[in-house]
Parts: structure tokens; C-alpha cells; sequence
């Protein structure tokens, strides 16, 4: 009788995995490969989380899956599934009481703890790609703390067009050293990353690359001194659904009208039940 | 001294214990007869002041740009020193370059001097904009504020007589003449205290030439940094400089004031050279 | 004592014509001294310019001493002091006028001359003014003040070269011909201003090609022989 292993990867697999993360825990912000095993999902699709998330995988723990602020998704139901069914952990789309955190292109609205861990999902690591395609180069670079050609262009955009134009994978700097690429998260996530008592780790499969910011670090966008960093405005719109104000909305284009929604539905979701539990009360 | 330059050597090879002997001017061969090694650079010896000019000339493969090179760490050296003394924290004792890290080489060579490529497209971005292309080497010096980056920007583009409506276009957009502009535009833009320039006019048609000629000797006087112009026209040397150091296979073969080498050249090569002149 | 030459020689050595050797000149002593003229005498080719150029080391000197007697009570020795204390005096103590234009063509006259006094730290529109009033003396006609002197006549080329070796005048002053392709006018009106210079405690070594001149300006005449 074959024996199966907890959560899907063998122990070993899971131990060079926490050894990598280990060390981007340690180097905030610098780039670790690690080996990237076949999963049973396609490579592109999460993989990179989601060997994080079943290398860190206890018995105890609670998991919530979610995608672009969905837990309903697609993608975040297959791999919630997954996990679950590889572990028999608990599975949660409440952000407070889960444990680790898998997401794609957004951080949680409600704020996170010391006793949780969010794990991105990237697609590109690299934040020196669109600057300098050369990977040695790359290498020099972020030994040398020397990102002019970002600041390069951030200065074109700027002088072309007023401000940068990156609206996600906005560059940022981990405790005044290493650039990185915060996964396509929108700019208004970005300061969120600032200071978090939450372990971000991130992942990408497909490339073979983690890092990690660890909790209470601090995390920098790209931007120049005299120049305000802007995120995404929201002003004077609000969920039409629950009717929240100052978080991160979703634009939906119907015939005629522009209609806003939450764009993290666990947060929605609450938001409308907290409302009912205080009527009903 | 800014720089002081002491028995400096670069071998191509396995650097047997004879190769530094049995090659040179006086054995008239780069290549080591016993090891076959290549030997760019023979013990070379030299010092520069804070705003000297020092020309160095040669025929191709004499090793006057392989020097260039050492000096500025796009290459490491086999043996030898090159003590930079501009740094202000280490005035008293010097700073080897064959010793520094590569955050040192870089802060080194974003701040402390510049080189001149005779290509453009060695020193240019060609993915970045005219502008950005200078912006590059003022934000490597520190600066973080946009209003002062891009004031300073076309400032220098300006004073390279580059129009101030071309500072967003790219570098292949412009012409040679102009190219070299900009590159010199970015050398210049930390205020380096050392510029190092590689065949800086060669290919350039000769109006255009003695043009960038007359500002790059203009610039130098206006912010007095001390350079080094390698060149194999003895024109552009006696134009531009006020020490030469005549070079063949690797080694220094005279050293002396420009009029003095053009015009009373002591060794066989440099009077060769000089008697070359058309 | 500004300049003392003692047993000065030159060779020059063709070693591109098999090694051969040619005298420069040989066993030349002499001394100047603060605002007096020596003027070099002789026929040609016994190494008058030569021995210009070997004080202001465009020629490096086979043998002897040169020292120059500095402001400051210190002597160096023209012949062997190394190359940045050479530019040094250059730029503050030693000037040369040749018979050649030596100054950069695509700059003007006006700017030519002044640059001198610039260089000295003087302010540009002092300078300027300092420079059109020389060239006026010396008779440059003021729509040339702002033309290149590359265009213009060789007497004219001659004066914007002394007016350059003259406008900030260094305390040794070597000058190679002078007045060689100048009219009567304009050579009386260089000589005047050597005669100016003198006052001023300039010490200057000159060759002169013209007796009548030479009696004018200098205090005592080196001549040279041609030895056989």
C-alpha cells in the first residue's frame, strides 16, 4: 500500500523549499531560485505559491485561497481544493481567520497579524527585465544596489507623461537595498506592503524564483523625492454592494453606466453581514 | 597626484615568471616566446594632476585603450597599483582600483570619473531617451529630486549644443557628431574629477571633429578635471594636451610635455611617429 | 638674477637616419636678470631658437643648467624638473612669443587675447576692455577684434601673438623674432612696449633678426658662433 505524503510534496522537496525561503527571509527583497517541482496544475497558473503554501502546510493550519480579492474564482477554488484534499487542513475564506494566505494580484483588505503569512503568486520576479535583459547584468546590479536604469525610467515617464506609468508590478525597495517586484499588485496595495506585521513570501513557479519581505520591514515604492507617489483614486465612489468607501474598488462597465465594487469579496461580504447582524440586533 | 599609476601589467595567458622580460619594446613583441602569453600592459609607470591633460598615442594594439580600460575597471589588471586620490576621506594614503569591490567600482565610476567611448553606442542607452541617457549617470551620483535631475539634464544638452526640444528623443535619432555629444553630455554630468576619452573624434568628419575638439578643451578648462585622451592622431593630441606618453608593445617608450614629444622626440618609435605625421 | 644658463648643449639624435647626430648648439652660458633684455645674436641656423626652446623645454637640453631664480627665493633647474612644475611655470612665469601663430583657430581675436588675463582670475569684461586697448596700440584694427586671427595677414597673426605673450606678462619672457614680419610702425610700436615691459621688472631673452632693433631695446647681446 503506497502511503501518501502530507500535503502533496515529499518531505525533502518541501525541505529545500524551506531552506530557500529561509534565505529570503534573511536577505529581505533578494531573489532565491529553488527547484520548482511539477504540480499538478499548469506552470503559470500559481505554482510558485502554491509549492510555498504546501512547504509551509501543518496540520493546524487554516487556509484561504484568493484571486484578485475572489475566493470564488475559478483558480482559487481548484487550488483551495487542491490544497485541502493533498492535507485535509482547514479551508477559510475569512481573512482573519486564516493562517497562510495564498493570493494572486491583491493583498487582503482586512488588516493581517503576526501570525499570518501571505504568499503572492508572481509571474515575472525580475524587476530589472524591462531595464536590462541581460541576467548576469542583473545580478551586478542588485549586488551593487545600483538601479539608475530604473530610476532612468521613472525619469522618461515622468518628463513624457507627468508621472510614471506603471500602473501594477509597481518597483519597490526592500529595506533600502534590494529592488523588487512586488507581483502585479495595484499601486494602492503597495504601501500596505510597508511595515506589515504579516511574512509576505512570493513565488514564481514558472521561473524557478522566491523571495520573501519579512514582517515590520521597510518597503519603499520607486518614486522621486519632490514627486508625491499616487495611487489608484477612489474618491467619492463606493461599493454598491455594501456600500464601503476608501479601499480598493472594481470598475465594472455596463451599457451606459460605470458601476464599483469591492474588490475583495471576503471584505464585501462581511461588510453587508456586520450590517445585518447590527439590524438584527 | 590624482592618480598614480605604478607598475601596472595585464597578460592575456598563463603569466609565466619571463614573460614581463622577454617582451616589451626593446624585444619588439607583445607575445611571450616561452608561455605564448599576450602582455597588453608592461609595467607601466605614470602619474596625473588634478587638471592635467595627459595624451597617450601608439599604433593599434600598443595597449593605449587596454589602459584606459584598467584605469577605469572595465577590466582588472594582473599586477601593479592605480592609486586614485580623489577621494576626500582618503587623501593621505590613496585608494588602490585594483583593490576595490564592485560597489566601490560602481560608486567609482557613477561619481568619481567617466570614460568616453569612441562609439557612441558603447556609452549610450540606445532603450533610453537623449535625456535619459544623462539622467542615468546623475541619478547613479545620488541625486533623487526629478526638478534638479531634469534642470541639469538640459542644461548640459545645452551647453553641448544639443537643442533643448531634442532631450526626449533617442540616441539613434541624432547624428554621430551629435551622439558623442551626448555621451559626453553623460560623462559630465556627475563632474567627474577624471575623464577618460578613447579615440573621442575618431570617424567623425573633420568640421565636426575640431568642433567637439574646441568644447571638449573649453569644458575642461570651465570645470578643470584632469583627463586622459588616447588617440592615434597626433592632432588631436597636440590640440588637446599637455603631457604625452608615447606606447608600443605594452610599454611606456617616452614620456614627456606634448610640444617637447612632437618636437624633440628622444626615442626611435616616437621619432618614427612623429615623422609620420602627414 | 632671473636666468642663469651655464654651458648649455643640444644634440640631436636621428636614429632613424642610422643614429646620426646634430649639434643644436653648444656651450652657451649667460645670465639675465629682473627687467633687463638679452638679446640672441648670430647667423642663422647656430641655434638662436633652439636655445629658446630648450629654456621654455620644448627641446630637452643635452647638457648644462638652466636655473630660474623664482620669486620665491627657490631655484629650478629648466634642464631636469619634472613635467607638472614645467606646465606650472608655464602658466605663471614663463611666456614665449613665436614667429608662428600658435593659438587656437574658431576663437576670436578679442577672446584670444584676453584669455590670458582670464585664466589669471581677472574678471571677463576687465579683461576684454584690457585687450581691445593693446590691440588698439598695436595697431589691429577693431572689425578684426572679433574674426579669428586664422584669417588674417601674417603681421597682423605676429601681433595678436605678442599682445597674448604680453597682456599678462609672465616674469621670464622669451621671444623668437618678434617683430619679423612687421611694418616700421608697428615694430616701433612692439619694441615700446618692451621697453614698457622692462619697467615692469620682466626679465625677457629676444632674437631679433635687425641690428637697429636690437640696439634699441636690449641691455646686452649674446651672440653665438657657429664652431667648426
Amino acid at each position: 500500500m503506497i502511503k501518501r505524503v502530507f500535503a502533496f510534496i515529499d518531505e525533502d522537496a518541501k525541505k529545500e523549499i524551506r531552506r530557500n525561503l529561509l534565505k529570503a527571509v534573511a536577505i529581505p527583497g533578494y531573489i532565491v531560485p529553488f527547484s520548482s517541482r511539477e504540480m499538478p496544475v499548469a506552470r503559470g497558473w500559481g505554482t510558485g505559491g502554491l509549492q510555498i503554501s504546501l512547504s509551509l502546510l501543518q496540520e493546524d493550519d487554516c487556509i484561504k485561497v484568493t484571486d484578485q480579492g475572489c475566493d470564488g474564482s475559478v483558480n482559487a477554488v481548484n487550488i483551495r481544493d487542491f490544497i485541502t484534499s493533498v492535507s485535509g487542513v482547514k479551508a477559510t475564506v475569512n481573512t482573519r481567520d486564516a493562517t497562510i494566505i495564498q493570493t494572486r494580484h491583491r493583498i487582503p483588505e482586512h488588516p493581517l497579524t503576526e501570525d499570518q503569512i501571505l504568499v503572492f503568486q508572481v509571474p515575472y520576479p525580475e524587476v530589472l527585465t524591462m531595464v536590462e535583459p541581460d541576467m548576469a547584468k542583473q545580478k551586478q546590479i542588485h549586488a551593487d544596489s545600483d538601479y539608475s536604469k530604473l530610476w532612468v525610467l521613472l525619469y522618461e515617464d515622468t518628463s513624457q507623461y507627468g508621472d510614471s506609468r506603471i500602473s501594477n508590478r509597481y518597483p519597490v525597495e526592500i529595506n533600502s537595498h534590494y529592488m523588487m517586484d512586488p507581483s502585479p499588485i495595484p499601486k494602492y496595495d503597495i504601501a500596505r506592503l510597508n511595515n506589515s506585521p504579516a511574512l509576505q513570501l512570493f513565488g514564481a513557479g514558472r521561473e524557478k524564483r522566491l523571495y520573501a519581505i519579512p514582517p515590520y520591514t521597510r518597503v519603499t515604492p520607486l518614486k522621486f523625492n519632490d514627486r508625491p507617489f499616487i495611487v489608484e483614486d477612489f474618491k467619492g465612489k463606493s461599493c454598491k454592494r455594501c456600500g464601503a468607501e476608501g479601499i480598493f474598488l472594481d470598475e465594472i462597465h455596463t451599457t451606459g453606466s460605470v458601476h464599483y465594487f469591492c474588490s475583495d469579496t471576503e471584505f464585501c461580504d462581511n461588510k453587508l453581514k456586520e450590517a445585518k447582524d447590527a439590524i438584527e440586533r | 597626484m590624482l592618480l598614480n599609476v605604478k607598475e601596472l601589467t595585464k597578460v592575456y595567458g598563463q603569466f609565466c615568471a619571463d614573460c614581463l622580460l622577454l617582451t616589451g619594446v626593446e624585444q619588439n613583441t607583445t607575445i611571450c616566446p616561452r608561455c605564448k602569453s599576450v602582455i597588453a600592459i608592461n609595467r607601466v609607470n605614470f602619474s596625473l594632476k588634478g587638471n592635467e591633460v595627459l595624451g597617450i598615442v601608439g599604433e593599434s594594439g600598443s595597449g593605449k585603450s587596454t589602459l584606459l580600460q584598467l584605469i577605469y575597471q572595465d577590466i582588472k589588471a594582473n599586477s601593479g597599483q592605480i592609486i586614485y586620490n580623489g577621494l576626500s576621506t582618503t587623501q593621505d594614503t590613496g585608494f588602490d582600483l585594483l583593490d576595490c569591490t564592485t560597489t566601490e567600482r560602481s560608486f567609482l565610476r557613477n561619481i568619481e570619473m567617466s570614460m568616453i567611448y569612441q562609439s557612441p553606442t558603447l556609452g549610450l542607452n540606445y532603450l533610453f531617451s537623449a535625456g535619459g541617457n544623462v539622467a542615468e549617470k546623475i541619478i547613479g551620483s545620488g541625486e533623487r529630486r526629478y526638478k534638479v535631475i531634469r534642470e541639469r539634464v538640459i542644461r548640459l544638452l545645452k551647453r553641448l549644443e544639443l537643442p533643448d526640444s531634442r532631450v526626449d528623443d533617442y540616441p539613434d535619432a541624432f547624428s554621430g557628431g551629435q551622439q558623442q555629444r551626448i555621451q559626453i553630455a553623460k560623462a559630465l554630468s556627475s563632474s567627474p574629477k577624471l575623464l577618460l576619452l578613447d579615440e573621442p573624434t575618431t570617424g567623425l568628419d573633420l568640421s565636426v571633429q575640431a568642433k567637439l575638439l574646441d568644447l571638449i578643451r573649453e569644458l575642461q578648462q570651465e570645470m578643470s578635471f584632469a583627463m586622459i585622451v588616447v588617440s592615434h592622431d597626433l592632432g588631436v593630441i597636440n590640440h588637446l594636451t599637455d603631457v604625452t606618453m608615447v606606447m608600443k608593445h605594452g610599454s611606456l617608450v617616452e614620456y614627456g610635455l606634448t610640444d617637447q614629444i612632437l618636437e624633440d622626440p628622444q626615442h626611435p618609435y616616437t621619432q618614427l611617429l612623429v615623422s609620420s605625421i602627414l | 638674477m632671473k636666468l642663469t644658463v651655464n654651458h648649455l648643449a643640444k644634440q640631436f639624435t636621428l636614429h632613424n637616419r642610422d643614429g646620426i647626430t646634430v649639434t643644436g648648439f653648444s656651450d652657451v652660458s649667460f645670465t639675465v636678470a629682473d627687467g633687463e633684455l638679452l638679446a640672441l645674436t648670430g647667423p642663422s641656423g647656430t641655434g638662436k631658437s633652439s636655445i629658446l626652446k630648450a629654456i621654455y623645454r620644448t627641446y630637452l637640453s643635452s647638457s648644462g643648467t638652466i636655473h630660474l631664480h623664482r620669486k620665491d627665493g627657490s631655484i629650478v633647474d629648466l634642464t631636469t624638473c619634472c613635467e607638472n612644475s614645467i606646465l606650472e611655470l608655464r602658466k605663471k612665469e614663463i611666456g614665449f612669443v613665436t614667429q608662428f601663430l600658435k593659438i587656437l583657430p574658431r576663437i576670436t581675436a578679442l577672446q584670444s587675447v584676453a584669455s590670458p588675463l582670464i585664466e589669471r582670475g581677472e574678471y571677463e569684461k576687465n579683461a576684454r576692455e584690457t585687450a581691445s586697448q593693446l590691440l588698439d596700440s598695436l595697431n589691429i584694427r577693431e572689425e578684426l577684434f572679433h574674426l579669428s586671427p586664422l584669417t588674417f595677414s601674417g603681421g597682423e597673426q605676429q601681433r595678436i601673438n605678442i599682445a597674448r605673450g604680453v597682456i599678462a606678462p609672465r616674469d621670464l619672457l622669451l621671444l623668437d623674432e618678434p617683430t619679423a614680419s612687421l611694418d616700421e610702425d608697428s615694430s616701433n610700436r612692439v619694441l615700446d612696449l618692451l621697453l614698457e615691459l622692462k619697467e615692469k621688472g620682466i626679465a625677457m631673452i629676444g632674437i631679433f633678426h635687425d641690428k637697429r632693433k636690437t640696439e634699441r631695446v636690449a641691455d646686452k647681446v649674446y651672440t653665438i658662433n657657429r664652431e667648426i
